[in-house]
């Protein structure tokens, strides 16, 4: 076992210490020893996008990130998007138009669509599209998906 | 006619989002892998390399004297075979004096961590004869030297051999007008779920062991493990966490599940087992590389006089469900056309590859494709619209097919007719400019499997328990296994609207061997149709007991009252009623928490021949699509720009569950056209990861319309049939015919990729054919 | 999966990575955004036992339109409007990089230094075992092209064809000193998949330089995948061309995703530069460069059906841009 350096993550908001070696992935980190298990394992290569989380607010790959370079810095999970039991608009939005269905891939959806409603809330159809084109899902076809996240914007009808 | 709901129905028949939606959208839902236990040791296991060897020694003792691991298994210690399929128990946890394919697992580790485990794999030495190496299943079906297994037909690799003949086949092509040919090769496609397969067993100081495993049928796994394991059924416990997606890839007990357990039965720790995405590939289980022979014979109106068809299915490695596979690649045909005579030859052949299996549309597609491309090619030698012949062929109501299918409702002709309309197809078909074109595919599938698999017709299928408290709540329970199709959804809103409460006054308990009564999975597509038929029946009995207090309550018949929202009143009425909670707590008095249970038993359907069970089903569902395509007719590359897809469920109960699997279809039919495969050299699979494996990305699909036209079925729960499985067999023909109409070329190898497109592009001009066909 | 056990180094100025390098080689990878590194490492592709991270190392961060810092995120680049006005073909090339995760966290160093791939090499550490290793990986022999001395992993990043065609240059540290050289001279046209680019013992690339006359050029880039997300180019054709009137003034046109390494066609280009430019040229420049390329069977599609792409976008490219009207 190689020496493990302590890292001082803010998860979801909250300053956490964490010791960890050096090989340590940030999924593993996340998932492994600090249970949180909503952030999910598709692929472990950084094809299916199931893993992704926001690192000061840009959605990542928390499979192909080593944990020491959240150091210093803001990580977001999906347990962390909205605040208590009430569900933030995208999560939200994602039930209603039946985004989710057997929900592996959601919480990677979730935090790509977070990350870009945050950057675009007025995102277009095309950019909705761009933007989740590194998240697979294999149950919906995407169509709902991508209904859900333009329904999610700020002031739309839905 | 029209599939409004009738005004008592407040959820059925609407948009109904998913009762566990709130858990995923926010990473609380579980899956197998977010548990823990306590003292949980991980499990790894080591697969062959070689594809077809003799094993002659396994030496684990390096592995078992290592720190940290505390189990090494091989083959010996549980070598009892398990199958899907009683008839063709032929797998084994752990391989057992033979490998028989490149991942087939040797040795079975629990260690303290993942990489002891590994470690521990690597300190494993085996010693193996190789064996020769069969791969390509044509020629798999003589005497073979070392046949894969023991049983195969005559000393060859013939897994299963189905001849089936109806009518007079020879004759129909003797008098036909008109006949065709199709003869078409299916790469494997697989499954590509997200969620790996994940197993935790443990067992514990009372005999008892407990697996949380990642599947779509926990019976089967439970009836497993109980074989394997020499343990009774009632010291297993199997609990079915989230399944994050299984299309028919977790519809078999599964080697390393039982695996799992044994480890920790010899280690008396739990064990987790979680899959690597490749461990996923070469379990695959997916769909079967297929190649099929139609001939197609006609009279001169396009009438259908007989169908002849030959099939050859790869099998890999193992059995799994490959004996149903095998005749449904012939029956799958059956439908939705009236047929006087059939003629089916279809083999199943073992290969040193990983074993295929059920995929979502089982055994339909490949021969669905086929067929319905034959249809095109046959209705333009004919000189008619595609439609129309459809329309002349069409499988009426309360009819039965040359092979005893027992058909009730179909609405296949108002799918044709709503989708010729809908898609503009008569201004488009044939009239499009070169590269662009529509085409028309359509198809049946079963609403469940008539048979259960491992016990008589008669047993139920399907039960469904209620209990009520005093709180007021209701909670349903079932071993049907929701695996992302919203069963959970629909047993909740069922019950909800039988006994007139709100949704959230109902929690579904579900999957736990221990408190569920047996459903017996979630394939074949049978869920919505039995278990809703037992959700009904309990919630009906639920019901008559909360009437039963509201007469005693109200003095009035019981016949004059109804049921209203939360509340029982007195026909024409209304201040005259009683609330749930006031029913309820009547119906309690001097018995506690009421319970109720509904059953559900497939009807006596089906022939009486050999293998006249494949196929049957208590109801068939029916599919019209129209594709229109664009081709980039020097690159190959094309568009599938939009799909009207017409769709007879009998009446959809959840629009946004039905809509979600017609989409959810669309894409992984539209995979398999466009570029999915399991891309094999030889015995090894060169693509086993979600980069190499190409599933489509949100560009590729095209935009969906769903026409959804199906009248009541008699049988089905508020007159519903299936839609998790039909919507997928009409796509794939679809658009191979709209391929047709836009550049004039047939395409016969599947998938059709930009290259093939164009080499047959290339062919048709080399030919000096032109474009137009019709 | 996990990582091997390593030790990571997160030097902060390039004097001290260069430092790290002269102690620590040959046994390390330099780790940038690690989309590539950690997938490899994790199916233990030729892993070391030091990882001396980019990350905080700020000269690498630089980023002007003139100058991109290696460690700059595609992302970034991305969503830059200035560009995509002026460097469409790069603006093209980032945007076609597998998928905005990735982008998210990959670079423009790691794009130009992208590991070559090959069906045979990027599998895990158990299918590589099962085969038989190969050059490129723990093995002695090629599964493409039988034979043991040279490997024919494909050249797969997108960037470097199209700043080729662009003009940009590459500026390198060592522990010789800094030097600059043409971002074709980084690329090995003598090595192989194993042998691709001329960086000596622990050089690191600091930073592409684009010349102020890239601004004033046509350019494209146009990519050929199985998914229009994802997947590493089966073909990446980059064009650029500068038009006086009805005279071609300058032309360039670079391809990667088929060779061991990204190449430029000068022999071919130069010659048109000074002519007009019709149909009949244009076909002959997509027919020479077609004829030329050597793609193998290592990646999704068939070579043959790669090579004759090659000709088609080349074709395509060019007619577009020579339709275009004015330089930007």
């Amino acid at each position: 076992m190689t020496a493990q350096t302590v890292l001082r993550v803010q998860i979801n908001g909250h300053p956490v210490e964490v010791p960890a070696p050096a090989e340590r992935i940030l999924l593993d980190l996340l998932r492994e020893d600090l249970n949180l298990t909503g952030t999910k394992r598709g692929c472990d290569l950084g094809t299916c996008g199931c893993c992704t989380v926001l690192i000061d607010g840009r959605p990542t790959l928390s499979c192909l990130t080593l944990a020491a370079m959240a150091d210093g810095r803001a990580v977001t999970t999906v347990e962390g998007v909205s605040a208590g039991p009430t569900l933030h608009p995208v999560q939200k939005a994602f039930v209603e138009h039946g985004a989710t269905q057997c929900g592996f891939c959601t919480p990677g959806f979730v935090m790509t669509a977070v990350a870009l409603l945050r950057e675009h809330p007025h995102a277009s159809r095309e950019q909705v599209m761009d933007a989740i084109s590194g998240n697979l899902c294999r149950c919906t076809g995407y169509t709902k998906i991508i209904e859900a996240i333009l329904a999610a914007r700020p002031g739309s009808s839905h | 006619m029209e599939a409004a709901p009738p005004p008592e129905h407040r959820l059925l028949g609407g948009s109904i989002p998913y009762v566990e939606g709130p858990l995923k959208v926010a990473g609380r839902a579980e899956y197998t892998d977010d548990l823990k236990r306590p003292g949980m040791l991980v499990g790894k296991l080591l697969r062959a390399p070689w594809p077809h060897a003799k094993l002659l020694r396994i030496d684990v003792s390096k592995a078992r004297a290592m720190p940290g691991v505390y189990s090494v298994l091989t083959g010996d210690r549980y070598p009892i075979p398990f199958g899907v399929l009683p008839i063709t128990k032929d797998e084994t946890a752990i391989a057992v004096d033979r490998a028989r394919y490149i991942g087939d697992i040797i040795a079975a580790v629990a260690a303290q961590d993942e990489l002891t485990a590994e470690r521990a794999l690597a300190a494993i030495d085996v010693q193996v004869e190789q064996l020769p190496e069969y791969t390509d299943p044509r020629m798999g079906r003589t005497r073979v030297e070392a046949p894969i297994h023991e049983k195969g037909l005559n000393h060859s690799n013939i897994q299963k051999e189905v001849v089936q003949h109806f009518g007079d086949v020879d004759e129909a092509f003797r008098t036909a007008a008109a006949t065709v040919r199709v003869r078409a090769s299916f790469a494997g496609v697989t499954h590509a779920f997200t969620e790996p397969q994940c197993t935790i067993a443990e067992a514990t100081p009372d005999g008892r062991l407990t697996i949380w495993s990642s599947t779509q049928v926990p019976h089967y796994l439970h009836r497993s493990l109980s074989e394997v394991l020499g343990l009774p059924m009632h010291r297993i416990r199997v609990i079915k966490p989230e399944v994050g997606g299984g299309f028919g890839g977790k519809s078999d007990p599964l080697p390393h599940e039982i695996a799992c357990a044994a480890l920790a039965l010899e280690t008396g720790r739990p064990v987790k087992i979680l899959f690597d995405r490749d461990d996923v590939f070469y379990t695959n289980h997916g769909r079967h590389p297929t190649f099929n022979d139609v001939r197609i014979a006609a009279d001169a109106d396009g009438h259908l006089l007989g169908y002849d068809i030959e099939a050859v299915i790869e099998g890999g490695a193992w059995s799994s469900f490959g004996t149903v596979t095998t005749y449904y690649n012939g029956v799958m045909a059956m439908g939705p056309y009236r047929l006087p005579n059939f003629r089916y030859k279809g083999q199943r052949v073992f290969t040193n590859r990983p074993p295929s299996g059920a995929m979502r549309a089982h055994g339909g597609t490949n021969i669905r494709y086929s067929v319905e491309v034959g249809l095109d090619e046959l209705a333009e030698q004919l000189k008619i619209d595609p439609f129309d012949l459809r329309v002349r062929n069409a499988l009426p109501p309360n009819s039965t097919t040359i092979n005893e299918f027992r058909i009730t409702s179909t609405s296949f002709l108002k799918c044709l007719s709503a989708v010729r309309a809908r898609s503009g197809w008569a201004d488009k078909w044939g009239r499009l400019p070169y590269g662009q074109g529509v085409g028309l595919g359509c198809g049946f599938y079963i609403s469940g499997s008539n048979s259960p698999i491992h016990f008589t017709p008669k047993m139920p299928q399907c039960t469904v328990h209620l209990k009520a408290d005093m709180d007021g709540g209701i909670t349903v329970h079932c071993m049907q296994a929701d695996i992302g199709q919203g069963s959970n959804t629909l047993l909740a809103a069922i019950v909800a609207e039988v006994v007139g409460v709100a949704l959230d006054r109902v929690h579904v308990s579900a999957v736990d061997s221990d408190i569920t009564p047996v459903d017996i999975g979630s394939y074949s597509s049978r869920v919505t149709f039995m278990m809703g038929n037992a959700a009904r029946r309990a919630a009906e009995g639920l019901r008559d007991r909360l009437l039963d207090a509201t007469h005693q309550l109200t003095g009035y018949p019981r016949d004059a009252l109804q049921v209203r929202f939360e509340r029982y009143e007195v026909d024409h009425r209304p201040d005259v009623g009683v609330s749930y909670m006031d029913a309820l707590h009547q119906a309690m008095q001097g018995t506690g928490a009421l319970q109720s249970t509904g059953s559900y038993t497939s009807p006596p359907v089906g022939g009486t021949f050999k293998g006249a069970r494949a196929g049957t089903a208590p109801a068939y569902s029916f599919a019209a699509y129209v594709a229109q395509v664009a081709v980039d007719a020097e690159t190959g590359v094309y568009a599938v720009e939009k799909v009207w897809a017409a769709f007879d469920c009998g009446r959809p109960l959840n629009r946004l569950a039905v809509e979600g699997q017609i989409h959810g279809s669309i894409h992984m039919g539209l995979g398999q056209l466009m570029g999915e495969s399991m891309d094999y050299r030889g015995p090894r699979l060169m693509n086993p990861s979600l980069l190499d494996y190409k599933i489509l990305m949100p560009h590729q699909m095209p935009e969906v319309e769903c026409l959804l036209v199906g009248d009541d079925d008699p049988e089905g729960p508020f007159g519903a049939k299936e839609a998790g499985e039909g919507p997928l067999v009409a796509t794939l023909p679809a658009v191979a015919n709209a391929l047709y109409d836009a550049v004039g070329v047939r395409f016969y190898d599947l998938p059709i990729t930009p290259d093939r497109v164009l080499k047959g592009i290339d062919r048709r001009q080399a030919d000096g054919r032109a474009w137009k066909g019709h | 999966m996990h990582l091997d056990p390593f030790e990571l180094h997160r030097p902060a100025t390039v004097d001290e990575t260069l430092a790290l390098a002269r102690e620590l080689a040959p046994g390390f990878d330099y780790l940038a955004g690690g989309t590539d590194l950690l997938p490899n490492y994790k199916m233990h592709l030729n892993v070391r036992p030091h990882l001396i991270a980019l990350d905080r190392v700020s000269e690498l961060q630089e980023y002007s339109l003139d100058r991109l810092g290696a460690m700059v995120r595609l992302a970034d680049l991305d969503r830059d409007p200035q560009i995509a006005r002026h460097y469409p073909a790069l603006a093209e090339a980032v945007h076609g990089v597998a998928t905005p995760l990735v982008r998210a966290s990959g670079t423009v160093g790691g794009n130009l230094l992208v590991e070559t791939r090959c069906f045979f090499f990027n599998q895990s550490y158990f299918w590589r075992a099962s085969l038989g290793f190969c050059l490129k990986a723990d093995g002695d022999r090629c599964h493409v092209v039988p034979q043991k001395e040279k490997c024919y992993a494909t050249f797969s990043g997108d960037l470097a064809p199209a700043l080729m065609v662009l003009g940009a240059s590459v500026e390198v540290a060592g522990p010789e000193g800094r030097r600059t050289l043409p971002i074709e001279q980084l690329y090995a046209a003598e090595g192989d998949g194993i042998q691709r680019v001329h960086l000596r013992p622990g050089e690191l690339v600091v930073a592409v330089d684009l010349p102020p006359e890239g601004r004033h050029l046509h350019s494209t880039y146009r990519k050929l995948r199985a998914r229009p997300s994802y997947d590493f180019p089966e073909l990446g054709v980059a064009v650029s061309l500068r038009r006086e009137a009805d005279r071609l003034t300058g032309l360039d046109v670079a391809v990667g995703g088929l060779e061991t390494y990204p190449r430029r066609f000068p022999a071919i280009t130069q010659p048109e530069v000074g002519q007009t430019l019709d149909s009949e040229g244009i076909g002959r420049i997509a027919q020479a460069i077609q004829s030329a390329v050597r793609p193998v069977h290592n990646t999704a599609y068939p070579p043959d059906y790669r090579k004759r792409m090659t000709g088609v976008f080349v074709r395509r490219a060019l007619t577009d841009l020579w339709a275009a009207r004015g330089a930007s």
